[in-house]
């Protein structure tokens, strides 16, 4: 009798382990460039799919190192999301390295996410770089403006879609709840925000427009002298001599920035400086993209007080 | 009975689906009419919204075009926001892309910069893409060295000259296929005259089954870690002693086949197998596809997450030297890199690659008698390159280091070289190195005898500069 229950509950375990991995299997992968995108895909998918990101948190997703272990995630992906606006131009090279036909360029699963965002800072003359690290195609950090999780979600949904037609009306199911549940918050955010409107703000790397623009906020400098640049001593005068003038009372920085020169800036012209959580999981308490948003303008909030 | 029931229950439905009684006419006409009235006053509402639409747009079309900041000047303070209740609308925030007007025909006789046409019709109209990097060396070293032509740069001694200008050409073909086409300029000889050649051209197949690719044309071969890399994008300055033996010094590059596979594992492996002509003067020079030379590589990952990262490969190419003997190099290659959480570059980089070679060669006995033997010879390199600041002017410094030993493929004798040297990056556009490398080389006895046109080459004291820049377009470099 022993001996058949035994070998009942091994039965069983197996299958329950088997049935697992099955749908396991059948779940899609999906690979993202970044954590932001991470976050918005994952409100998209729910549990229909297993979702990862290239770069952590903590990295500058501007200028990633390609190793052949991003290689062996883009390897087994079924969909590979990517900003579109050159900032994650390494993904390519990660892709042409993971010999996963699904994820190259012009192939179904391949999702660009920008389509359709009304792009802010894009050059109206010719750039060069002379002009620093400039971005040809306007400023590609749409996805830390909670008004564009809309589109963002969509195009995501789009993408997904066009691979696993049979789960869009999860997929529109549960990006609805989540536009929802942004909605509510972008309501509290900007009264949050509503008295600080038209106030000056200093920037270290101009990664924070859309966020700012959202909310009426005004970046008036940037504490690098040109995107990528870092700033020179005859910089640093002039960005102190601006603050003091235009009263600004907040530097926000990136968490991979020189933060203790932005900090001594902010110190110099009466300000203060704090990290904001340029992409989702980059600051500790900010694993989900409305706790990123939630972080960044309760401290710009505080900052501008 | 069942009958009975199932007429009743038909008949009840039917009952129930009849058409109701006449309901009261003047109330429907009154419903209608108020219907009627709630269509007309949404049309009026709609015309307003229209109108008024209209207007704006020809007033904002008629508005001049701001001028555009200066670079470097702090970015102009956005539009104001309308936020209103909850979300704002996302319209108001619009900075459009230029629009994509076609050029007047007074715009083409207007005089104008390079390439002017082309950026007013928009960024990606040009379906690839195209850089320019340029890699210029200058060297001094003693006199009976340049007699020889026994430096690192052989003819080139105690020279500035221009070691590759490349102007490359990348992209998608279409929805399966990319390629890629260097043409690479540079001086060889003490004339000044400038050779242009076609480095690399070549296409991937990307869309194939099972995790395989296949690349075709003419490329730098995939054999150990640097093989692969032009010189402009080499760790260091100059070709590594052992490769530069055993490979000449433009290295392996070949055209033929080359075929990828990346297994579904957990970990990373890439197996590669290639076959070319064999065009390399060096080692492998018989220059026949029929006759092919044979390339295999496997590549492997360890990603110590915080603690860095290795690669390690080992690679194989098998053919015949221009006289038709046998030839076989194997390499094995590693390479750690350490990138301390939330640093852009490497701290700390180590290096090196180990190679064997058996090449059949031709040696007289003491008869007389010409005997073919298989001489096996090895050579290895390794590099060292400390960046130790993230930030700050010291982030634009780094500090390397490498050690080559090794022995000829063809003769006996060894030499051995210690470099020191120091980079400077204004940005990741520009490069300027200072070196100093010391070269030993043993007594040797056959035809390498380092002592040609009364100079010497045993003892060999060099400095070097070398200034790199890269214009345009750069693809993402590999680990």
């Amino acid at each position: 009798m022993r001996r058949l229950i035994t070998l009942t509950i091994s039965l069983a375990t197996a299958w329950i382990t088997f049935s697992a991995a099955a749908a396991d299997a059948q779940k899609l992968r999906v690979i993202t460039s970044t954590t932001d995108l991470k976050a918005l895909t994952e409100v998209v998918t729910g549990d229909l799919a297993e979702v990862d990101a290239m770069a952590r948190p903590t990295q500058n997703p501007h200028d990633l190192e390609v190793r052949p272990s991003l290689m062996i995630k883009v390897r087994r992906a079924d969909a590979m999301i990517v900003n579109g606006l050159e900032l994650d131009d390494w993904a390519d090279v990660v892709a042409q390295g993971a010999n996963n036909p699904n994820v190259i360029p012009g192939a179904p699963g391949r999702i660009d996410a920008s389509r359709g965002i009304p792009v802010l800072e894009v050059p109206k003359t010719r750039v060069d770089r002379s002009m620093g690290d400039v971005h040809p195609v306007g400023n590609p950090h749409y996805t830390l403006d909670p008004g564009m999780a809309s589109i963002v979600t969509q195009n995501i949904l789009e993408g997904l879609a066009r691979i696993a037609p049979q789960h869009r009306a999860a997929f529109e199911r549960n990006r609805q709840q989540f536009l929802a549940r942004v909605d509510e918050a972008v309501g509290r955010w900007t009264k949050m925000l509503e008295p600080y409107k038209g106030s000056p703000v200093v920037v270290n790397h101009a990664l924070w427009i859309y966020l700012l623009t959202r909310f009426g906020v005004v970046q008036v400098g940037t504490v690098e002298e040109r995107p990528g640049i870092p700033a020179t001593a005859n910089h640093i005068v002039k960005l102190v001599n601006l603050m003091k003038e235009d009263r600004v009372k907040a530097v926000i920085a990136e968490p991979w920035s020189d933060f203790k020169l932005v900090q001594r800036i902010a110190q110099e012209a009466g300000a203060s400086a704090a990290i904001l959580a340029a992409t989702v999981g980059s600051v500790k308490g900010t694993d989900t993209f409305i706790e990123a948003v939630d972080f960044n303008v309760q401290t710009l909030a505080q900052m501008l007080k | 009975m069942r009958v009975i029931v199932a007429l009743a229950f038909a008949l009840g439905l039917l009952a129930q689906a009849a058409p109701a009684p006449a309901q009261d006419a003047e109330a429907l006409r009154r419903e209608m009419e108020q219907m009627r009235k709630q269509f007309e006053a949404m049309q009026e509402q709609y015309k307003k919204a229209m109108d008024m639409m209209t207007e704006r747009l020809e007033r904002v079309e008629a508005r001049p075009q701001p001028p555009v900041a200066a670079p470097g000047t702090p970015a102009a303070p956005p539009a104001p926001m309308q936020p209103a209740q909850g979300a704002p609308p996302v319209t108001d925030l619009v900075a459009q892309r230029p629009p994509g007007s076609d050029p007047s025909p007074l715009d083409l006789i207007k005089p104008r910069q390079p390439f002017a046409l082309y950026e007013r019709r928009g960024p990606g109209q040009l379906l690839f893409d195209m850089g320019v990097t340029g890699d210029f060396i200058g060297n001094l070293t003693q006199h009976n060295v340049q007699k020889n032509q026994g430096g690192s740069f052989p003819g080139l001694e105690n020279l500035f000259f221009p070691r590759e200008v490349e102007v490359s050409f990348f992209g998608q073909i279409d929805p399966y296929a990319r390629a890629e086409v260097r043409v690479e300029a540079g001086q060889d000889s003490r004339s000044g005259e400038l050779t242009v050649n076609l480095a690399e051209a070549n296409l991937t197949l990307m869309a194939l089954p099972f995790g395989t690719q296949l690349k075709l044309g003419k490329m730098r071969n995939r054999f150990g870690y640097l093989n692969q890399i032009h010189a402009h994008d080499w760790p260091f300055i100059d070709n590594p002693n052992v490769l530069q033996q055993f490979f000449g010094k433009e290295g392996l590059v070949e055209s033929g086949f080359e075929a990828t596979w990346v297994p579904p594992l957990p970990f990373y492996l890439e197996l590669l197998g290639g076959v070319f002509n064999g065009e390399n003067d060096v080692a492998f020079g018989r220059d026949q596809i029929s006759n092919p030379l044979v390339t295999g590589r496997l590549r492997t990952f360890l990603d110590l997450d915080e603690w860095g990262a290795v690669q390690l490969g080992s690679s194989i190419a098998a053919g015949q030297t221009p006289e038709q003997r046998n030839s076989t190099i194997v390499g094995f290659d590693a390479k750690y890199k350490y990138t301390p959480p939330g640093w852009q570059r490497a701290a700390f980089t180590l290096l090196g690659e180990y190679l064997l070679s058996f090449r059949d060669v031709v040696v007289t006995d003491p008869d007389g008698r010409d005997q073919t033997r298989t001489r096996n010879s090895q050579g290895f390199y390794v590099f060292g390159g400390l960046q130790p600041f993230n930030h700050g002017e010291l982030s634009k410094w780094l500090l390397g280091f490498r050690y080559d030993r090794t022995q000829y493929p063809a003769a006996s004798g060894t030499e051995w070289a210690v470099q020191p040297f120091l980079a400077y990056y204004p940005s990741e556009f520009l490069r300027f190195r200072l070196g100093y490398k010391q070269t030993t080389r043993s007594q040797c006895c056959s035809y390498l005898d380092f002592q040609d046109n009364g100079g010497s080459a045993k003892q060999v004291s060099e400095y070097f500069l070398q200034a790199t820049f890269i214009l345009g377009a750069h693809p993402a470099h590999p680990f």
